[in-house]
C-alpha cells in the first residue's frame, strides 16, 4: 500500500513506540504520507521531544518502559494547554477497560496492531481536522475578546466626554437625592439638572431608545442644549422646542428620547412640568398621603417636526416640605420569574406608606428586591425637596471677558406686540445685555428673578388680563395656567414695553428698568397692603421685586413698573 | 507448514510500504525479537513477563507472524488471568515457533538482498 | 412566522400581524413586511392581537413604518392591542400619531 497524500498538509508527527521494528514500520508509513516524523522510545523521551518540537499529532504506544503511554499522554496534554494535540494510542489492548483507560488518559483515538496504513492515514487526517478546528475557535475567541475590550474602551472614552458636557449640573444641591447606575448613560438613561440664572432649577430625566453608544451619542447634543439654554435663562418651553428640533434633525426616524422636565422655582413655589413618554413622576405631600402623579401627556422628544411640537406645560403650586419624586421605567418594568410586572400600584403603595423621606429610596429598592429577588442596575431615582431658596447656593456666573470696560451710560427700549408675545421670550436677550454691566454681576441672580417676575406679571395680569387672585389655591391654579395658554394662543393685540436705562453715579451707577403693559392695571396700594402670609401663591411677586431691588414702584395705575438696581464702582 | 507461520500477504504489503527500507525492517525485527525472547526468559515477576509477551505479540503481528503472535497473546492472558500452571510450556512453544519463523525471515532477507 | 403581512385584493390595504414579543428581534421581519412592495398601499393596519409585549424598539419600528407610509399623510392603524400593550402606547402618547383600537 503506497499512498502519497498530495492534498494533505505536511504535519509533524511524534511516534513513541518501544519496539524498534514497530517504530521503524510506523515511521516509514507516516513519512510516506507526506509528514515529518519524530521518534521516541519511551514515554519520558516522548514528553521531552513534545516540549521541544511541539508536533501536531502524537502516536503513543500504551505500554512503554520508563514512563508508560498513559502518563506521557497526561503530561503532553498538560503541556499543550488550550491547544488541541490529538493523541492516537497504539495498542493491541483489547479489553474494554484498557481502552477506557486510554480515553481517560487523554487519548483521542486508537490504532490497533497490526498497523493498517490506510486506517492510520484516515485517522491522522481526521485528527488534524479537529486540531485545526480548535485552533480556529481559540483564535476567534481571542479576536472577540480584543474587540470587546476595544468597545469597552470606546464606551469609557464616550462617557468621559459626556461627563465633561454634563459637569455643570446641580445634582449636588442639598435638597436633591438621586440614584443612578454608573452605566445609565449606556442604558439610555439621562439625568440632568441645572440652575437658571434666576436661581430656579431645570431638571430632566430621560430615556433614549436603544442601548450603548447610539443612546449615548444622542444624549450629548441634548445635554448641550439643556445646559446651554438653561444657563442663558431660557424657559422650559423654548428649551424643549430646541431639544426636540435638534433630536428630530439628527436622530434616525426610529430613535427618540422619552423625557420628563421640571422647572422648579423655589422663590415662587411653583413647578412647571412636561412629560413626554416617561412613567408618572410624583408630587409627594409634605406629611404623607396620596401622591399626585405627573402624567405623560406628550410624545417623546425627536418625533414631531418643530411645527407640530407641543411645548405646553402643566404648572403646579408647591408647598414647603413637598417633594418631587421621579423614576425611570426600570422600576415599574421590573418583572419576576412569572413575567409579572412590579407595576404602578405596588409603587404607589410604597410611596404612600413611606414615613421618613430619607428612607424612600431604600424602601423602593427593597420592594423591588423582594419582588424580583435580584436587583436591576438600570433604575434611576430622583427626589427633590421644596425648600427655602436661601438654602440653595447657585454658583456664580463665570464671565468670559476681563471685567474692565463696561458701557455705563445708555438706554434701550423694546416693544413686544401680540404675535411676538405668543412665541418669543425676550428675557434671555435682555439678560445678555445686562451682563455687560460689570458692576451688576454680583446681583445677577436678583436681576434675573426681578425681570422674570416683571415680565410674567406684565404678560399674564396685564396683557392677558388674568386675575392673580385665581392662583389662590391648588385647584384653581391648574385652571389659571390653562386659561393662560388659551388666552395667549388667542392673543391678537396688546404690547409690553421694556425700557432699560443705565446711568453712571458718583460712586458707581444705576440701572432703571421700566416694564409697561397694555392691560387694565390694578390697585397697587391694595395689593401691596396685603400681609405677606395672606398673599399666598399670588401677589408674592411684588414683594419679591421690592426685596431684591433697591427701589420698586408701580405707576400709571399699575400698568408700569419702575425698578432700580444700583452698584458701587469696583475697586 | 510455513504458510501458517507467516502471512505472506502481510510481508508483501510490508515490502510495498517499506520499499528500500524493507531489508532494514527485517533485520530490526530479528534483532528486536532476540531481545524480547531474553526478556521472556529473564522476567523476574508477572508484570515483566506480561509486558514482554505483550510487546512481542505486537511486533510479531505487525510482521505477519500470526502463530507467534497468537502464542504471545495466550501467554499474556495466562499471566494476567491465570492459570499460571504450565506457563513454562507456553514459553517453550514460543521459542520453537520463533525458531521456525526466524528461518523464514532469514530466507526472506536473503531473497531481498539478492533480488 | 412571527410577522405576517397580507395585502388586500385591490392592493390598497396592507395588514401586518405581529405575534409574540414585539421587540428588537423582530426588526428585520417587520421591515420586510412593508418594504419592497410593488405599490405603496393607501392604508396600513398593524394587528397586535397575538402580540404579548411591546418595547421601545417596537415603538421605533412603528415610527419607521409610518414614515415609509407617508409620514403625516399616512393612514396607519394599530388594532386589537391588549390592555398591557395599550398602556405602553398610551404612556408614549402614540395615539397622537396612530389610530389605536
Amino acid at each position: 500500500m503506497n499512498q502519497v497524500c498530495a492534498d494533505v498538509e505536511a504535519l509533524s508527527v511524534l511516534i513513541a513506540e518501544d519496539g524498534a521494528a514497530d517504530r521503524l514500520l510506523l515511521a516509514t508509513i507516516v513519512r510516506k504520507q507526506g509528514h515529518q516524523v519524530l521518534t521516541a522510545e519511551n514515554g519520558e523521551q516522548a514528553v521531552a521531544l513534545f516540549a521541544e518540537r511541539r508536533p501536531h499529532v502524537v502516536l503513543l504506544d500504551a505500554m512503554m518502559p520508563v514512563m508508560d503511554g498513559f502518563e506521557a499522554a497526561r503530561q503532553i496534554k498538560a503541556l499543550a494547554g488550550e491547544a488541541l494535540v490529538p493523541i492516537i494510542f497504539l495498542t493491541s489492548l483489547s479489553e474494554e477497560q484498557a481502552l477506557v483507560r486510554c480515553l481517560e488518559a487523554g487519548g483521542d483515538d486508537f490504532l490497533a496492531k497490526p498497523y493498517s496504513p490506510v486506517i492510520l492515514a484516515a485517522k491522522i487526517k481526521a485528527m488534524d481536522r479537529l486540531r485545526r478546528l480548535q485552533a480556529t475557535v481559540l483564535e476567534q475567541r481571542d479576536q472577540i475578546a480584543r474587540h470587546h475590550n476595544h468597545l469597552l474602551n470606546e464606551q469609557r472614552v464616550a462617557k468621559a466626554v459626556f461627563d465633561q458636557v454634563a459637569h455643570a449640573g446641580c445634582l449636588s444641591a442639598p435638597n436633591i437625592r438621586y440614584l443612578q447606575s454608573p452605566y445609565a448613560l449606556f442604558n439610555g438613561d439621562l439625568l440632568l439638572a441645572a440652575y437658571t440664572p434666576a436661581g430656579d432649577m431645570h431638571v430632566l430625566l430621560g430615556d433614549f431608545t436603544g442601548h450603548g453608544l447610539p443612546a449615548a451619542v444622542g444624549a450629548m447634543p441634548l445635554a448641550e442644549v439643556f445646559y446651554g439654554m438653561t444657563a442663558k435663562g431660557y424657559g422650559l418651553a423654548e428649551t424643549l422646542r430646541e431639544m426636540n428640533a435638534k433630536l428630530k434633525r439628527i436622530l434616525p426616524v426610529d430613535m427618540f428620547c422619552c423625557a420628563l422636565l421640571l422647572n422648579l422655582s423655589f422663590q415662587r413655589r411653583v413647578v412647571e412640568v412636561w412629560n413626554g413618554g416617561m412613567p408618572d413622576g410624583y408630587l409627594l405631600p409634605a406629611s404623607g398621603g396620596e401622591p399626585q402623579p405627573l402624567v405623560s401627556r406628550h410624545l417623546p422628544l425627536g418625533i414631531l417636526a418643530p411645527e407640530q411640537f407641543d411645548d405646553t406645560t402643566e404648572v403646579l403650586p408647591l408647598a414647603l416640605g413637598e417633594r418631587l419624586f421621579l423614576l425611570s421605567d426600570g422600576v415599574v418594568d421590573t418583572s419576576d420569574e412569572n413575567d409579572q410586572l412590579f407595576g404602578v400600584e405596588r409603587l404607589r403603595r410604597v410611596l404612600a406608606a413611606n414615613r421618613q423621606p430619607a428612607l424612600l429610596f431604600e424602601e423602593v429598592l427593597q420592594a423591588l428586591d423582594g419582588f424580583r429577588g435580584r436587583s436591576r442596575d438600570d433604575v434611576s431615582l430622583l427626589d427633590i425637596e421644596v425648600v427655602e431658596p436661601q438654602l440653595l447656593s447657585p454658583p456664580p456666573v463665570i464671565y468670559s471677558d476681563s471685567g474692565q470696560s463696561s458701557p455705563l451710560d445708555w438706554s434701550l427700549q423694546f416693544e413686544f406686540r401680540a404675535d411676538t408675545l405668543k412665541r418669543f421670550n425676550p428675557l434671555p436677550y435682555l439678560l445678555q445685555l445686562l451682563q455687560e454691566i460689570h458692576g451688576l454681576r454680583a446681583q445677577s441672580g436678583a436681576l434675573h428673578s426681578v425681570l422674570t417676575e416683571l415680565y410674567s406679571n406684565a404678560l399674564e395680569h396685564g396683557v392677558l388680563g388674568l386675575d392673580s387672585a385665581l392662583k389662590r389655591d391648588a385647584r384653581s391654579f391648574a385652571s389659571y395656567y390653562q386659561m393662560r395658554n388659551e388666552r395667549l394662543q388667542a392673543l391678537s393685540e396688546g404690547f409690553i414695553r421694556v425700557h432699560l436705562r443705565v446711568e453712571p453715579g458718583p460712586r458707581g451707577g444705576r440701572l432703571i428698568i421700566e416694564v409697561e403693559d397694555s392691560g387694565k392695571g390694578f390697585n397697587v396700594s391694595k395689593v401691596l397692603a396685603r400681609p405677606v402670609s395672606e398673599q399666598g401663591l399670588c401677589g408674592r411677586g411684588l414683594n419679591l421685586i421690592r426685596r431684591l431691588s433697591r427701589r420698586a414702584e408701580w405707576v400709571d395705575e399699575g400698568r408700569r413698573a419702575c425698578v432700580e438696581f444700583a452698584w458701587e464702582a469696583l475697586a | 507448514m510455513s504458510e501458517i507461520h507467516i502471512d505472506r500477504k502481510v510481508l508483501s504489503d510490508l515490502q510495498e510500504v517499506m520499499e528500500d527500507g524493507y531489508l532494514q525492517l527485517l533485520e530490526t525485527f530479528l534483532a528486536d525479537s532476540e531481545i524480547r525472547l531474553s526478556q521472556l526468559h529473564g522476567a523476574k515477576n508477572a508484570d515483566e513477563l506480561a509486558h514482554a509477551a505483550h510487546s512481542f505479540k505486537g511486533s510479531s503481528s505487525n510482521m505477519g507472524a500470526v502463530a507467534l503472535a497468537e502464542l504471545c497473546r495466550q501467554l499474556e492472558d495466562r499471566v494476567n488471568h491465570g492459570p499460571l500452571q504450565g506457563i513454562e510450556d507456553l514459553i517453550n512453544q514460543i521459542d520453537r515457533e520463533y525458531a521456525a519463523v526466524r528461518g523464514l525471515y532469514c530466507d526472506e532477507r536473503q531473497r531481498v538482498s539478492i533480488g | 412566522m412571527a410577522v405576517e403581512s397580507v395585502v388586500s385584493q385591490d392592493g390598497k390595504k396592507l395588514t401586518i400581524k405581529v405575534k409574540g414579543r414585539f421587540d428588537f428581534g423582530k426588526h428585520q421581519e417587520f421591515r420586510n413586511a412593508y418594504e419592497h412592495k410593488p405599490a405603496r398601499p393607501d392604508s396600513v393596519v398593524v394587528d397586535l392581537k397575538e402580540a404579548t409585549y411591546l418595547d421601545s424598539s417596537a415603538l421605533g419600528m412603528l415610527l419607521l413604518l409610518r414614515d415609509h407610509a407617508g409620514g403625516d399623510e399616512s393612514d396607519v392603524r394599530v388594532v386589537n392591542a391588549s390592555s398591557d400593550v395599550r398602556k405602553i402606547l398610551a404612556i408614549s402618547n402614540f395615539d397622537k400619531l396612530f389610530d389605536i383600537s
